[in-house]
């Protein structure tokens, strides 16, 4: 490819990735006000969450301050996300692999994010030792990120064949998900070692990315890569590999959403309550005339009218 | 007959079992309990129950589905069921729980991480079908495939593929009756996907779409609650005259006086109890009248329907019912002018009341509710009425109820009474948010037709009962009276099933009670032990 060619693919790539991905994100967001279905433990307790307690142990709790804590969810979104807590503690024999996988992907995005820092840094004059010292860090990241995330695709999709415990809910898609992320893995290590560290390489490429420099060029090795990670960017929100993002709805809004009817909720549920009722079954008694509340409030049979 | 299952093996075979409980791979048991020879028999269906009902799946029956008169019916069915799950994704029928549904469907990994924590998986021997994934994945299949565009080309693409058939429905209908919606499963994934609200939502199409439920909880619970007050047949004057009853019997056991106020307007504290309580563990009823009558409380029963009944049967399988019958409860506190309610110690009714119909409860229902635990503490501690522990020197361990427990986090407040009133309290393990689920939750405990209670309390309670002896493990034989606590009516009627089906009482000295017994056994003022290991069965 020569000329804007890389340009307009790469721009192209990300552009419709991340509206794919706000979109799904905006599906999440638009979701209704739901009951309250949460599960403890729920860090946000304070004093209480490390046991799994709640403000519903308070004697009258509705005339108590509610004592939260801003710390104790981040701490624990954290290890869950860097560290994997839940597969630990529930199914060691797939953490490794799990682990792996992801740790691959956090460092090849903080390999990604060093690039874009040192590309910015070298359009102004900044100290050689900053740039030089962010490239060779990135190297690192990228070396770590292309073997652990190769190591950790590849070993589940065998893993996910081999395990009579996961072989039943295969799927072709699933195992081409994790195929795709083992050749970009498998693609970027391979650009590495064929240049004997791609990324000064890489850095040049996104420096002519984003200053719009019609004459990047990139050795084979590493084009071929710089493909099928595009291809693959194009490819992940469609999968639900953006299960980081379902994450926060399923932790924040559902798990750990244990507050109380308020004003603004209430507002929403009155026009969620206006809403008509379809569902079929006699006992509902849905007909055209009846909202939520019309059907919900239904007067018990031997009460007689005011 | 097979144990390894794929999910496509569901839509097919017909009417033939998919799969069978082996009695000899379930999880072993302590002894006495693990003797082949010596254990009770699993009842199997009669032919003339086989002609007659759908049982295609396990061998066991539950809610007893009439088989199909021609196949215009079994269309019908398909065509009503594929309308149902487009309601269970709409805005305007489902806002209920369309957020957690959705994240549940369309995000769960595959990676069975939940699988270990669901003990009726665990308590069959690791039995495919009871795995918390397996219902959820042909839900999932289903909706990919029936509802969303482009979805059968999807499936043949390979994002997984199940038919919607009579069978899978069937199956699905009877499955979705093999979850206590403890929520253990949830706990344990990493995504935070919730295998028993899907369940729970698969119930819900049945019964809120196709009119389908099982008869405990429909009929003889929910309907019946609404219609006469309380899923037991209590109407009010019942209601009040059985505990006019209870407070006479128990003034002459105790020489207290035992007296229920009720109806009386404006007091600090409306008490729900749950009727099934009234009826069948009345020393539970007749514990809470000495201790608030005790503390000097200004407390009252109600007797409008259905305030004397604090179950709601709705959270198991039915948003419509579940608000219904939270509503009336609420407009009742309402009209008596009560400062708070009570609830009474019933976890699924906590579940229902505290949290799940809070947000239906809009504008004056929102009254303030609170838990029994949180009551106890506060009435034990506040130094109003004198406890002697040593009256309690028994073993006791407590059962944490999960809807109270796990789906609450109310943990700590009865742990800290028993602490304070039995020397020799143990805990379970695992115990508080981790606890085991008794195998009557989600309404199974109240579920026994045909071959259920066998499954219950093979299956289901398995994991229950297992952790329960370990806890006593240092004093197994029947010559030690130990005590379970369970807060909980449900799980009470669990235990009830499960002791009597393996004769816990004789062989293990097993007994089980409320929190509220065990405190007004331990009361100075109290001459005769109110605790008299004869009463709970």
């Amino acid at each position: 490819m020569s000329g804007f060619a890389w340009h307009i693919f790469a721009f192209a790539a990300l552009g419709v990735s991340s509206l794919v991905v706000a979109y799904r994100t905006w599906v999440l967001i638009r979701l209704p006000i739901h009951l309250r279905w949460e599960l403890a433990p729920i860090p946000h307790e304070k004093g209480k969450g490390r046991y799994g307690g709640s403000y519903l142990e308070d004697y009258e709790w509705w005339t108590k301050p509610r004592a939260r804590s801003r710390i104790s969810p981040i701490v624990y979104m954290g290890k869950e996300i860097l560290l994997l807590r839940g597969v630990w503690q529930h199914n060691q024999s797939l953490w490794p692999l799990a682990f792996s996988l992801h740790m691959g992907m956090y460092l090849i995005a903080g390999m990604l994010l060093l690039l874009l820092v040192s590309a910015i840094l070298s359009l102004a004059p900044s100290p050689p030792y900053v740039l030089h010292s962010s490239l060779r860090i990135a190297s690192v990241l990228a070396l770590g990120g292309y073997l652990l995330g190769g190591v950790g695709s590849i070993g589940l999709v065998l893993k996910r064949a081999l395990d009579s415990n996961l072989r039943p809910f295969n799927t072709i898609s699933r195992y081409a998900n994790l195929l795709f992320l083992g050749v970009v893995c498998v693609s970027g290590f391979y650009a590495w070692i064929d240049g004997g560290d791609s990324v000064p390489a890489m850095s040049r490429l996104v420096q002519g990315l984003i200053t719009i420099d019609p004459n990047v060029t990139i050795a084979p090795p590493l084009a071929v890569h710089f493909v099928i990670s595009l291809l693959f960017v194009l490819y992940l929100p469609l999968t639900d590999m953006i299960h980081f993002i379902a994450k926060f709805f399923t932790f924040h809004q559902v798990r750990w959403d244990d507050e109380p009817q308020n004003e603004r909720m209430e507002r929403e549920l009155r026009v969620l309550l206006a809403q008509p009722v379809t569902w079929s079954a006699p006992h509902v008694g849905a007909d055209d005339d009846r909202d939520w509340t019309g059907v919900a409030g239904a007067r018990m049979s031997d009460e007689e009218e005011p | 007959m097979k144990k390894s299952l794929r999910i496509e093996d569901f839509s097919r075979g017909g009417g033939a079992q998919l799969t069978e409980v082996v009695i000899d791979e379930l999880t072993p048991l302590p002894p006495p309990y693990d003797k082949v020879e010596e254990r009770p028999g699993w009842r199997s269906l009669t032919e003339e129950q086989q002609g007659r009902v759908a049982c295609n799946l396990d061998g066991v029956v539950a809610v007893g589905l009439p088989k199909p008169q021609n196949k215009e019916q079994e269309e019908r069915t398909i065509r009503q069921f594929t309308l149902g799950l487009r309601k269970l994704l709409s805005r305007e029928n489902n806002w209920t729980f369309l957020q957690p549904l959705t994240l549940s469907l369309d995000y769960c990994a595959q990676c069975q991480t939940c699988i270990d924590a669901c003990p009726i998986y665990l308590g069959s021997g690791k039995n495919d079908l009871y795995r918390p994934t397996y219902r959820s994945e042909i839900l999932r299949r289903l909706v990919d495939k029936y509802v969303k565009p482009g979805g059968k080309l999807r499936a043949r693409l390979g994002k997984g593929d199940v038919d919607l058939n009579w069978t899978t429905i069937t199956r699905l209908y009877e499955l979705s009756y093999r979850c206590t919606l403890c929520r253990r499963c949830a706990q344990a994934c990493p995504m935070g996907v919730d295998n028993a609200l899907i369940t729970r939502e698969l119930r819900k199409l049945f019964s809120q779409e196709l009119g389908w439920g099982p008869r405990e909880l429909h009929e003889k619970g929910t309907v019946l609650q609404l219609e006469v007050g309380s899923p037991t047949g209590m109407k009010p004057h019942v209601a009040k005259d059985n505990v006019e009853f209870i407070d006479q019997d128990f003034s002459e056991v105790t020489g207290l006086e035992v007296s229920t106020p009720w109806d009386r307007r404006g007091a600090d504290v409306l008490l729900m109890h749950s009727a099934g309580d009234i009826l069948s563990w009345p020393e539970n009823a007749a514990a809470f009248a000495i201790l608030c009558n005790a503390a000097g409380i200004s407390w009252t029963l109600c007797s409008e329907a259905p305030g004397y009944d604090g179950v709601n049967y709705g959270l198991f399988y039915d948003d419509i019912q579940l608000a219904r019958i939270a509503i009336r409860h609420a407009q009742i506190a309402k009209k008596l002018g009560a400062k708070k309610i009570v609830l009474g110690e019933c976890g699924h009714q906590h579940k229902a009341f505290l949290a799940v119909a809070d947000r239906f409860l809009t504008g004056d229902l929102s009254i303030p509710r609170e838990s029994v635990m949180a009551f106890l503490e506060n009435l034990v501690f506040s130094g109003k009425i004198k406890f002697d522990p040593s009256k309690n020197d028994f073993p006791v361990t407590l059962h944490d109820p999960c809807n109270m427990v796990r789906n609450l986090g109310i943990v700590e407040p009865q742990r800290r009474i028993l602490r304070h009133l039995c020397p020799q309290f143990r805990e379970m393990t695992p115990h508080g948010v981790d606890n085991y689920c008794c195998g009557g939750g989600g309404g199974l405990a109240l579920m026994s037709q045909y071959n259920f209670t066998d499954w219950k309390v093979n299956v289901a309670g398995r994991m229950k009962f297992k952790q329960i002896l370990e806890a006593f493990g240092d004093q197994p034989g029947p010559e030690v009276k130990k005590y379970v606590c369970a807060p909980c009516l449900n799980c009470k009627i669990q235990f009830r099933d499960m002791f009597t089906y393996y004769g816990a009482r004789e062989r293990s000295g097993l007994f089980f009670g409320g929190l509220a017994e065990l405190i007004v056994n331990a009361m100075v003022d109290l001459e005769e032990p109110f605790i008299t290991w004869e009463e709970y069965y």
